[in-house]
């Protein structure tokens, strides 16, 4: 076994939680039962990677069954790498069959007559998810297996998940292969990023409960499930108000759980508008601001506000919109020739 | 008799606790005197602060000594009057600080086997870094790695550095007893267990008490306002307020960056008196920028709690962390720190 080989299995598998090793290690395949068995993985986790390590090499390991275990580790911590989404499109309303192999193929093909020097691995998942991992070299040199880029494609749908690498120049390559092997006509990147993959897959194939409109009869006191208080000194202040902010933020956020995502930033090129009174600026041109929202739960976090006080309901659309518009980056202009207090974004 | 201020040993530093006692100040109260500074009383938040002198344009007294003060993290402190203190014993002071150290690194913390701490003591006065000629010298304490024999680099290495100063100090030294040393601003730069021997050696041998200082919402939006009226030579970086909002079921941070040009247009319209900065000034400034973000986003910033300001002459954090970004507006920015440290030792 190529030395390199075995050094990048064993910082692989010193990537894993000690007591996921195990779990992980029968995922992939590679080692037998018998020699899982004979691995002592309640030990310092350095010396059961030896320990694997040297049973990679009794089992000749190469690079190819290396590169399977890396997937399956970025399979299962997902959540480590910054994803992206991609849009493709193509002209014409005929659906295309799939075909895997010939998928595999092109995309091997794409990126070996560019680069010549590339480790393409391909491993399927349930619901139609094909991961890619490229790891990238140059004509001259050999592929890096540590400077990795990551692909999800769902073969039934026009979308595509990238977690590039530091090779950003390689992105047109790996977009234009992609677009080529899917029978595309062109791929777009959209405004939307997190690390939590399942989170974007939610939003871009609309698996969230989407807030409809929906004609609610029966009057809300049966469905606030809030017992009263057997203290009747205790009496619950604006009660109807605190009511109506429930029902308003139900109706925009939906029922159901939020998908994930971490941030959403806004770019505002709009006027600054003050009450005339307070004699402050008057500019005729746009007030600059970039502003961040972040959060381990975005989402979540903004539902939240305007039951603590410290928003209005319904809160701004620029932030409600985000699962449906399945974006988190923004740049928010000046309507023209429209009332005042209206936004558009392109 | 001799203990003024003082409220005892303590070996150890005392963290922030986030209270710094300012009354809300009432924003409609006559201004200050033009040219004399208001005082902070008990704590209290002046309602006009006087404007730091423009810098002088030939501020060059030696740039290379207060130069280490920029672009580093400092942790502030507020430091009671050091009894029987004299910077003609700097040298001396120096020799016992440096047994201190060895003595306490004996007694058994984080020993590596093999590797000599052999650590320097430089104790200097900065007079430089003063605001008038009644303040006390600044001095500055550095921790420096002696190369070990064995060791094939030469030169020393700081690892640590500590400034007590006092900018415009004359609220506290104006009526204090000979035997005692107005420095009452201290700086930290390192790691945190060299600031804990290096204050507990201070607060021994001088009986004073050091208390890491809190800087409020309403002091960071003062200076939010002051800096961002500061004139930059170089392209200004944005002016950039951070929120965060805790009590949420997921925590929520938001970051509003504001173009330096815009922000500064704006708060020149809001500042109307020259030389002098008034509590409804700063008031009006962050309401305009409040207002922007709610027509926006329909959220209450004013609901949310500031921690963060940071503009191109300096950032600073409300755990009492400071960073000093440019050299023409340091003492400027002192003296601001000197005056809430003072304010949170009466």
């Amino acid at each position: 076994m190529d030395v390199a080989v075995g050094e990048y299995i064993r910082r692989t598998v010193l990537k894993i939680p000690r007591d996921e090793i195990r779990t992980v290690l029968q995922k992939w395949g590679f080692l037998s039962e018998a020699q899982l068995q004979s691995v002592n993985f309640h030990q310092v986790k350095e010396n059961t990677a030896r320990e694997v390590v040297q049973l990679c090499e009794e089992n000749s390991a190469d690079i190819k069954q290396a590169a399977v275990l890396d997937i399956i580790y970025n399979h299962i911590y997902a959540e480590k790498r910054m994803w992206s989404v991609y849009q493709m499109n193509r002209t014409g309303e005929a659906t295309e069959i799939f075909y895997l192999t010939d998928f595999k193929k092109k995309i091997k093909r794409r990126l070996r007559s560019a680069l010549k020097n590339v480790t393409v691995t391909f491993r399927e998942y349930e619901h139609n998810a094909i991961w890619i991992r490229i790891a990238w070299g140059t004509p001259y040199t050999k592929p890096n297996q540590y400077k990795t880029s990551y692909v999800v494609y769902h073969s039934q749908t026009p979308y595509v998940f990238i977690s590039a690498s530091v090779y950003k120049s390689n992105l047109p390559l790996l977009c234009q292969a992609l677009v080529v092997a899917s029978n595309y006509h062109d791929i777009r990147e959209m405004e939307l990023r997190s690390h939590s993959l399942n989170s974007l897959k939610d939003i871009v194939f609309k698996r969230y409960s989407q807030n409809f409109q929906t004609y609610c009869p029966r009057p809300l006191q049966d469905r606030n499930v809030e017992p009263e208080s057997a203290d009747l000194r205790i009496i619950q202040e604006n009660r109807s108000e605190k009511e109506r902010i429930q029902r308003v933020n139900r109706e925009v956020f939906g029922d159901g759980p939020q998908p994930k995502i971490e941030f959403a930033q806004y770019k505002l090129e709009t006027m600054f508008r003050s009450d005339p009174k307070m004699d402050v600026l008057d500019k005729k041109e746009p007030f600059r601001c970039l502003i961040k929202f972040s959060s381990p739960h975005l989402l979540e976090a903004l539902k939240s506000l305007a039951p603590a006080g410290m928003a209005d309901a319904p809160l701004s659309p620029l932030l409600t919109c985000i699962p449906q518009k399945a974006r988190n980056y923004f740049r928010i202009r000046e309507k023209k020739g429209l009332l005042p207090g209206s936004f558009v974004s392109p | 008799a001799r203990r003024g201020a003082v409220l005892g040993w303590v070996s150890a530093m005392e963290s922030a606790d986030g209270a710094v006692r300012t009354l809300p100040s009432t924003g409609r109260l006559s201004r200050g005197p033009p040219f004399g500074r208001a005082h902070g009383r008990f704590g209290r938040s002046p309602s006009a602060r006087v404007l730091p002198p423009a810098p002088r344009s030939q501020e060059k007294a030696d740039p290379q000594r207060t130069a280490l003060l920029l672009r580093k993290q400092w942790t502030l402190y507020s430091v009671t009057p050091l009894y029987r203190f004299s910077d003609a014993h700097l040298r001396d002071y120096s020799r016992l600080l440096s047994a201190f150290i060895a003595a306490e690194k004996q007694k058994g913390l984080a020993v590596e086997v093999g590797v000599e701490l052999d650590v320097k003591v430089a104790i200097s006065s900065l007079p430089e870094l003063k605001g008038s000629n009644q303040d006390q010298a600044a001095v500055l304490v550095q921790l420096s790695l002696r190369p070990s024999a064995s060791s094939k680099n030469s030169e020393e290495k700081l690892i640590w550095s500590g400034c007590f100063c006092s900018v415009s100090g004359d609220d506290l030294s104006e009526n204090m007893p000979e035997d005692f040393t107005c420095l009452p601003l201290f700086l930290a730069n390192g790691a945190e267990s060299y600031t804990s021997i290096v204050g507990s050696w201070f607060q021994k041998t001088f009986d004073c008490y050091f208390r890491r200082l809190a800087i409020s919402p309403l002091n960071l939006s003062w200076m939010a306002a002051m800096w961002t009226g500061c004139k930059v030579d170089r392209t200004a970086s944005a002016v950039e307020l951070v929120f965060s909002v805790p009590c949420l079921p997921q925590p929520l941070d938001i970051s509003y960056a504001i173009h330096p040009e815009d922000a500064k247009a704006l708060w020149d319209t809001v500042q109307k008196t020259p030389g002098e900065v008034t509590q409804e000034e700063v008031d009006v400034f962050m309401d305009c920028l409040y207002s922007h973000f709610h027509r926006h986003f329909k959220i209450h910033l004013s609901a949310t709690k500031l921690v963060k300001v940071s503009t191109a002459i300096a950032s600073a954090q409300c755990d009492g962390i400071i960073k000093f970004l440019q050299s023409q507006y340091l003492t400027g920015v002192l003296m601001l720190l000197t005056e809430l440290a003072i304010s949170q030792i009466q």
